[in-house]
């Protein structure tokens, strides 16, 4: 356990990304990450299964990034910093995919906020 | 001889980013945000800050977790703004000053901080984000950028500590370069966020604000906290806030904040602040009061 992070991890709806978690999920980082490219995307829109295919997704990463299981994600070993990325592809804000990680409606997310209009 | 006028912490949330490329200046939501830069960004025209050196990081844009480096330079005439999946900004690539920054990688290196340095590579809203609220860019940025990515995203990260150090040697590299240069360095992130799982949207005002206390007046304090620490009181992603303190170890000595705006409007507090040497401030002060006299 790196002494840096101790504690962290009884931090509840919190999922360090270390090395660990890194290497489990290179390859549904890299698939993500790849949506920097717009020759990727339109790969995405075009065939998002054999998008997913190529890029050596197993059949449980296929299933989370189907379903847009932002959560699920997170959970699994996904980075939001390239989830962001894919976000933007399937035309999400990162403030809609907060209210999703939270389990909460978009609405009910935003009532919470200070300025609801900070759109 | 180079010389650092002063520091500026800045949020690098890429919202900014869209709402200003919307024109939200004005908007209600949006306009105590942008307001707030303003006297900053006339800091910087008034005393003709010719370069930043931005500590910041990278989104896993330029970099993937494939090859991520703790500390990487970058070194370049030009950089064009990354395309981050949403298409591309309309705005100027950052310039580099390219003799400055081979300057500061040879400085680092050689004061035993042994970093990556990166070429020809876009750079993401972690820099870009808050350089159009800081610099105007119509034709063109008045000034170059150092760009310096520190590695927040990917445990393990460089301690606290270490980016404070980092910040010393920045100062001395920057010190020993012999063109009489104005440079400013800016720390970016922060302040407390989280933006993953079921904790997003975690924030703490009250220790943002000990946080900018500390940073004043006892970094030394800062220093010794550990990543979880500020996951604890900040946020996850608060963690990225140990790159204020390597801005904080290139200004060393007494500083004073000559500037603050908090702004938590959703689910970052953002914030700028301006520090500047103390020395610089009682100068200032002290022509002040002789002319009002």
């Amino acid at each position: 356990m790196n002494p840096q992070l101790q504690g962290a991890e009884a931090i509840a709806g919190t999922y360090p990304f270390d090395l660990r978690v890194s290497n489990r999920a290179l390859r549904l980082n890299r698939f993500f990450w790849n949506m920097i490219q717009a020759p990727s995307r339109d790969a995405f829109h075009r065939d998002p299964e054999q998008a997913m295919a190529q890029a050596g997704l197993s059949e449980e990463e296929k299933a989370l990034v189907r379903t847009e299981d932002w959560i699920g994600l997170v959970r699994y070993g996904g980075n939001f910093f390239v989830m962001e990325k894919f976000a933007r592809v399937v035309k999400k804000t990162n403030l809609e995919v907060y209210a999703m990680m939270r389990g909460e409606s978009f609405e009910d997310f935003m009532k919470t906020r200070k300025v609801p209009d900070a759109r | 001889m180079a010389k650092i006028i002063g520091g500026i912490g800045t949020s690098h949330v890429p919202t900014i980013g869209v709402a200003y490329d919307k024109g939200k200046q004005n908007d209600p939501a949006w306009a105590p945000l942008f307001k707030g830069y303003e006297p900053v960004a006339q800091w910087l025209k008034e005393k003709e800050a010719d370069v930043l050196v931005f500590f910041y990081n990278d989104h896993a844009t330029t970099f993937f977790f494939d090859v991520y480096p703790t500390f990487a330079l970058g070194v370049g005439a030009s950089f064009p703004i990354a395309d981050e999946g949403a298409g591309l900004r309309n705005l100027p690539p950052i310039r580099g000053n390219l003799d400055l920054q081979i300057h500061v990688a040879e400085s680092l290196v050689n004061d035993e901080f042994d970093l990556t340095v990166f070429q020809e590579k876009p750079i993401d809203h972690g820099c870009a984000s808050p350089l159009p609220l800081l610099w105007p860019h119509e034709p063109d940025w008045p000034g170059t950028v150092v760009p310096i990515a520190i590695n927040v995203l990917q445990f393990p990260l460089p301690t606290g500590r270490r980016c404070y150090k980092l910040g010393q040697a920045v100062r001395r590299a920057i010190e020993s370069y012999p063109e009489d240069l104005r440079v400013v360095v800016v720390g970016t992130g922060g302040l407390s966020h989280q933006v993953h799982g079921e904790r997003t949207g975690f924030n703490n005002t009250d220790w943002d604000y000990e946080f900018l206390n500390l940073l004043e007046h006892d970094p030394e304090a800062l220093l010794a906290l550990r990543h979880a620490d500020y996951i604890e009181r900040g946020g996850a992603e608060s963690v990225e806030q140990i790159m204020w303190l390597a801005m904080r170890g290139a200004l060393d000595g007494p500083i004073e904040r000559t500037h603050l705006n908090y702004y938590l409007a959703t689910t970052t507090a953002m914030t700028v602040a301006l520090f500047e040497p103390r020395e610089a401030v009682e100068t200032h002060t002290a022509k002040q009061e002789a002319s009002a006299s």
